[in-house]
């Protein structure tokens, strides 16, 4: 168990490098496939509680190494409203919020039935983006949603969801090698 | 709740809180210490993305050589094809001309740089250059292209740097406008990821008489962009009951840029 998640962890740093291959699909309002979240939350369903919130932990700090921008600083007087960025460690709590709703899975997964858990990444990185577009707008002001935004929301949820039965089949693969099963209710004889 | 579960998640809010409370300087260190990290491979994924880009392009080249070519037969599709490679290679000509003149006419020190990565993030507008602090680029400098104003430089790192392109919100501008008294706060608008995106102009005054097509020009005030680079043209103009706004095409066409310039300090 302990090699197995050693290996999700060197998997979701695998993703990093992976994530850097993938290009925003311009003409999809810059929706892109978000790798990283995708083998966090294909991994969350796998593991116990403590390495999830591990997971979330890696994987938030270095999604916000990667994205977060440097503060502006100008002369007051002149730019009067100046525009917030979010706080460095954010994505650590949005992560472990998404690693605890695929966690609700858990049983059914454990049935090896992960479909339910493939479509269930859809809606997490719906959520996700959602939180995290919400959260900008709280920090800056103005809540207005428009057209790019539902389908940038909707084209990243849908590129990454059909990309989750590739992650867990290396899941799978990776379990078998450490002798980890991930679906251990699935072979057990049905109660009559 | 198990307690193994329970100290974990102790464990993990005292991570996150820490996280959340660094200083900018710390983070700047993590960030640092990432790209040092996936640096290489950041540069191997630059590099298959300017392939793949090329090869979509290609690709619609193609289709529309296929159309020309369905109406024409023979010795003309193969000569209007050799046409549209010549007229690719005269374009790509005048283009590098035409940024040489600009760096000679130009009244700033400018590091030239090319693109190598467009939208590395989800919400922000930014993109990535071949420039970093060994070639003398430094945080919060203004980027150039031929055609007016791109952005500013958000994080500089060792060989390449990080631009906010001026479509992104947080990024704001003073600027005036052509032939008018006007003077405003130019920034992008949140979630627009249009091909085409627009800016707002806001803090005109109530009345403030501008027509479609006006040149929008940085003030120089504020500390970050020199005066008088073109930002883009009045597309139209809103009055509200206290102020006037405007919304603004950008001068420079940034999902086609090549050849960026960042200036380093203004010469006499």
């Amino acid at each position: 168990m302990l090699r197995y998640n050693l290996s999700t962890v060197l998997l979701l740093l695998a993703a990093f490098l992976v994530q850097q291959f993938v290009p925003a699909f311009m003409g999809l309002s810059h929706s892109r496939i978000l790798i990283v979240h995708l083998v966090f939350l294909c991994a969350a369903v796998t593991v116990a509680t403590p390495t999830m919130l591990l997971l979330a932990f890696i994987g938030g700090t270095l999604w916000d190494a990667h994205c977060s921008l440097a503060p502006i600083t100008a002369d007051p007087e002149v730019y009067t409203q100046p525009i917030e960025s979010l706080r460095f460690g954010y994505s650590i709590l949005l992560f472990a919020a998404m690693g605890f709703l695929m966690q609700g899975l858990k049983p059914i997964f454990r049935q090896g039935k992960w479909q339910f858990s493939a479509l269930l990444t859809g809606v997490a990185i719906f959520l996700y983006l959602s939180a995290e577009f919400i959260l900008i707008s709280f920090v800056r002001g103005d809540f207005t949603v428009t057209r790019s935004i539902i389908r940038l929301l909707f084209y990243t949820s849908l590129l990454t969801m059909l990309f989750s039965p590739l992650v867990f089949w290396l899941l799978y693969k990776l379990a078998n090698l450490f002798d980890y099963s991930l679906y251990p209710e699935a072979n057990k004889p049905k109660r009559k | 709740m198990k307690p193994l579960n329970l100290i974990a998640l102790i464990l993990f809010l005292a991570g996150a809180t820490w996280a959340l409370t660094r200083s900018e300087s710390v983070v700047r260190e993590i960030q640092v210490a990432y790209f040092k990290v996936i640096g290489p491979t950041l540069t191997v994924g630059s590099a298959l993305e300017t392939k793949a880009r090329a090869l979509l392009e290609e690709t619609r080249h193609s289709k529309e050589l296929e159309t020309k070519l369905s109406a024409i037969e023979g010795e003309i599709g193969r000569l209007r094809i050799l046409e549209s490679r010549y007229d690719d290679l005269e374009r790509e000509n005048n283009e590098l001309r035409h940024a040489l003149d600009f760096k000679k006419a130009t009244n700033f020190d400018v590091v030239a740089a090319q693109i190598i990565r467009r939208h590395p993030t989800t919400w922000w507008q930014t993109m990535e250059i071949d420039a970093g602090e060994d070639q003398g680029i430094g945080i919060q400098l203004s980027v150039l292209s031929n055609d007016g104003l791109v952005g500013i430089i958000d994080r500089p790192f060792k060989n390449r740097s990080s631009v906010l392109l001026i479509t992104d919100e947080k990024c704001q501008v003073s600027v005036r406008v052509e032939g008018s008294p006007e003077v405003g706060i130019l920034s992008g608008q949140r979630g627009r990821f249009d091909n085409n995106p627009t800016l707002r102009l806001r803090f005109l005054s109530k009345d403030a008489a501008l027509r479609p097509g006006q040149r929008v020009f940085t003030t120089g005030r504020g500390g970050i962009f020199q005066p008088n680079i073109l930002v883009g043209n009045i597309i139209s103009v809103e009055k509200g009951p206290l102020d006037s706004e405007a919304l603004v095409a950008p001068a420079v066409n940034l999902s086609d840029l090549g050849t960026v310039f960042v200036v380093l300090s203004e010469t006499n």
